[in-house]
């Protein structure tokens, strides 16, 4: 079973590999040249020289560190509630059975289909009421526990963790909390790092949502939108602009770094299993 | 050490027509080593896990030895499981799976290590101690989980089929060596299978159950002596017993022109329709000038030590296959035509309506 892949299969990973790169390529190239340069046509194709003379511009123009901190602090908040919450519930619903267990399930699935455009409007005066407008809370309330995350690992337990597994923690004298510490937990950790990742990468670019309920603080996104406003009666400053964006990206590439062999077992399990 | 009492014990699953369990009544001996043995579905793990404490009980008691465990959680029930899976801990080691239910229990760290220690020893794991399962074989995976069950030394051992998942080879003999190891440490043992065999050589009694129900509990020899009904005598055996369809006449069971010889009572007993049984080993070859049931021979299995002759006989009644077990260096061939008869003793006598047993 050690087929290797044929030259089509390389053809079409690696086009799919440029597509996925080239935003990334395209905005640390364009954020390297200076700002006429960036609006010449045929657009360059090679980086210049001026990226550092660009992120000291967006260090000057924006409050960059405050917002990153902004944005580390709502993404790392939201992941791990996302992760903690959602293995407890997924778990519960793969594995215990309790009374309106699959309608409880039905109904948390329906939630995904409702677009989240439409709650932001009855989210905007829950958190005025609330008087917490302005704050990194609002931002990061309504995503402490998506459905997403609940059903993403209702579905991974539901294989991941055999019954006999859980009764024999039962026999050794568990708790069901202990129970599931000991067996749901290491069993869950691959899917709990590509939710954490997911989850975080959700927030992390999430526009709308701060946009709505933030007013003088900010989040990166939000910053950066301030960085396409500064052209002033001119066109866009893209280099600008993209130098900014491509700064933005920078801790989710270390994220993906760190937690890269995390996520490639994880995926490889899932596959396995079929 | 403890007896095992199952009181009118009952399951009913929810959602489901009839219960899986109707109302056990089962004695286990203090150190006994009782199988659980039936056909699929017909309710022995959930016996077991009742016991166990993993399915909760509907009606009726379950004793350990005076006291009353029908509710008490398992963990508190002093009972060890081995699973058919093992159900070890992926991210332990095989000290870690081992110790955990002590660690559970709060037993200090050193009579831990103790005991974990004299498990592995008595199961040949000394050299595992430091792996995960995933880099056991299946029979090293098999001796964790019997050691998991050791270290906590239980009132009683539940097994739900732990063999199943070896093959053959290995099956014989960690047959016997559970069967060993529970002799010595003397721990009533509760023992689910579906393999005949394997209930026969282990277990010093044997419960035989159809549809959630008892049909018979006996030592082996007994079973296969003096089954109780059809089933029973079906089930126990291997090859099977031949079960033969005969009308009652004048106190003999006539099959054809072959009147079948019976024991008295049975002989008193019998109306109509029988079904008479014969083990495969109780026939005997006879001339043709002395009668017998002439058998086909279709296939002859040698193995060496003896033979089984499958044949028909095309007398109305008789199954496609009658077995006849004989010397191995008798010469017998496909197309043969036996004569074959039995000894009264040697005839299981049954009602072919209720599967009632009618010898003696
Ligand atoms: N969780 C359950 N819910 C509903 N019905 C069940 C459940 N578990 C078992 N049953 C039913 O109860 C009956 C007895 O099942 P049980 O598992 O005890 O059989 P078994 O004798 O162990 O069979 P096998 O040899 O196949 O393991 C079966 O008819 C089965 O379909
Ligand atoms: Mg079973």
């Amino acid at each position: 079973m050690n087929r290797r892949p044929g030259a089509l299969v390389y053809g079409l990973l690696a086009a799919f590999v440029v597509g996925s790169a080239l935003p990334l390529y395209w905005s640390f190239m364009i954020g390297s040249h200076t700002r006429e340069r960036a609006l010449d046509t045929p657009p360059p194709l090679l980086p210049g020289g001026h990226f550092l003379d660009n992120a000291g511009r967006v260090l000057n123009t924006i409050d960059f560190w405050q917002a990153m901190l902004n944005s580390l602090i709502v993404s790392t908040v939201c992941a791990t509630s996302v992760v903690f919450f959602s293995t407890l519930a997924g778990y519960s619903f793969a594995k215990l059975r309790f009374r309106g267990s699959s309608p409880l399930m039905g109904f948390v699935v329906m939630t995904m289909a409702v677009p989240t455009q439409l709650a932001i409007v009855p989210l905007f005066i829950l958190m005025r009421d609330y008087r917490l407008l302005d704050t990194l809370a609002a931002v990061a309330l309504p995503t402490l526990v998506t459905a997403f995350g609940v059903f993403f690992m209702r579905q991974y337990l539901v294989d991941a963790v055999p019954d006999e597994l859980i009764e024999a923690a039962r026999m050794d004298g568990c708790s069901m909390i202990r129970t599931f510490w000991t067996v749901a937990v290491p069993a869950a950790r691959p899917a709990m790092a590509i939710l954490f990742l997911f989850t975080f990468m959700q927030v992390w670019t999430d526009y709308m949502w701060p946009l709505v309920a933030l007013q003088k603080t900010e989040t990166l996104q939000i910053a950066l939108d301030r960085l396409a406003l500064t052209g002033q009666g001119q066109s866009t400053d893209y280099a600008l602009l993209l130098a900014g964006t491509a700064m933005a990206t920078v801790p989710l590439l270390v994220l993906f770094v760190l937690t890269g062999r995390q996520l490639v077992t994880g995926i490889m399990q899932g596959a396995l299993k079929g | 050490m403890a007896t095992v009492t199952f009181e009118k014990a009952q399951r009913w699953y929810a959602g489901a027509d009839t219960a899986a369990v109707p109302g056990i009544d089962l004695e286990i001996r203090d150190g006994e080593f009782m199988v659980l043995v039936g056909p699929s579905g017909c309710g022995k793990s959930t016996t077991l896990r009742m016991l166990a404490g993993l399915e909760a009980v509907d009606g009726g008691k379950i004793l350990l030895g005076d006291r009353d465990i029908t509710t008490v959680p398992p963990k508190d029930r002093d009972i060890a499981m081995v699973f058919q899976n093992y159900a070890l801990y992926p991210h332990m080691t095989v000290a870690d799976n081992m110790a955990f239910a002590l660690k559970m229990a709060k037993v200090p760290v050193a009579e831990r290590r103790k005991r974990v220690a004299e498990a592995a020893r008595i199961l040949g794991l000394e050299d595992y101690l430091g792996r995960k399962p995933k880099a056991l074989s299946g029979g090293q995976r098999q001796r964790v989980a019997m050691g998991r069950a050791i270290v906590r030394s239980p009132q009683v051992f539940c097994m739900d089929e732990p063999l199943s998942n070896l093959d053959a080879k290995m099956r014989v003999q960690t047959r016997t060596d559970i069967a060993r190891l529970q002799a010595d440490l003397g721990v009533t043992t509760v023992y689910v299978t579906h393999d005949q065999v394997e209930a026969m050589t282990m277990g010093d009694r044997v419960a035989v159950m159809k549809d959630g129900l008892l049909q018979q509990v006996d030592t082996p020899l007994n079973l296969y002596d003096r089954p109780v009904n059809l089933f029973v005598a079906g089930f126990i055996g291997s090859p099977q017993m031949n079960l033969l369809e005969a009308t009652a006449v004048d106190g003999r069971a006539a099959i054809g022109d072959y009147l079948v010889p019976v024991d008295p009572t049975a002989a008193q007993k019998m109306r109509g329709a029988v079904t008479v049984g014969v083990r495969p080993e109780s026939w005997r070859i006879v001339s043709d000038a002395e009668g017998g049931l002439p058998v086909r021979v279709t296939v002859v299995e040698e193995l060496g030590a003896d033979s089984f002759v499958y044949g028909t006989s095309g007398v109305e009644g008789t199954p496609a296959n009658i077995i006849v077990r004989i010397a191995a260096r008798d010469q017998v061939h496909r197309g043969d035509v036996l004569h074959v008869t039995t000894d009264p003793a040697d005839v299981h006598v049954f009602d072919t309506e209720t599967g009632e047993r009618l010898s003696a």
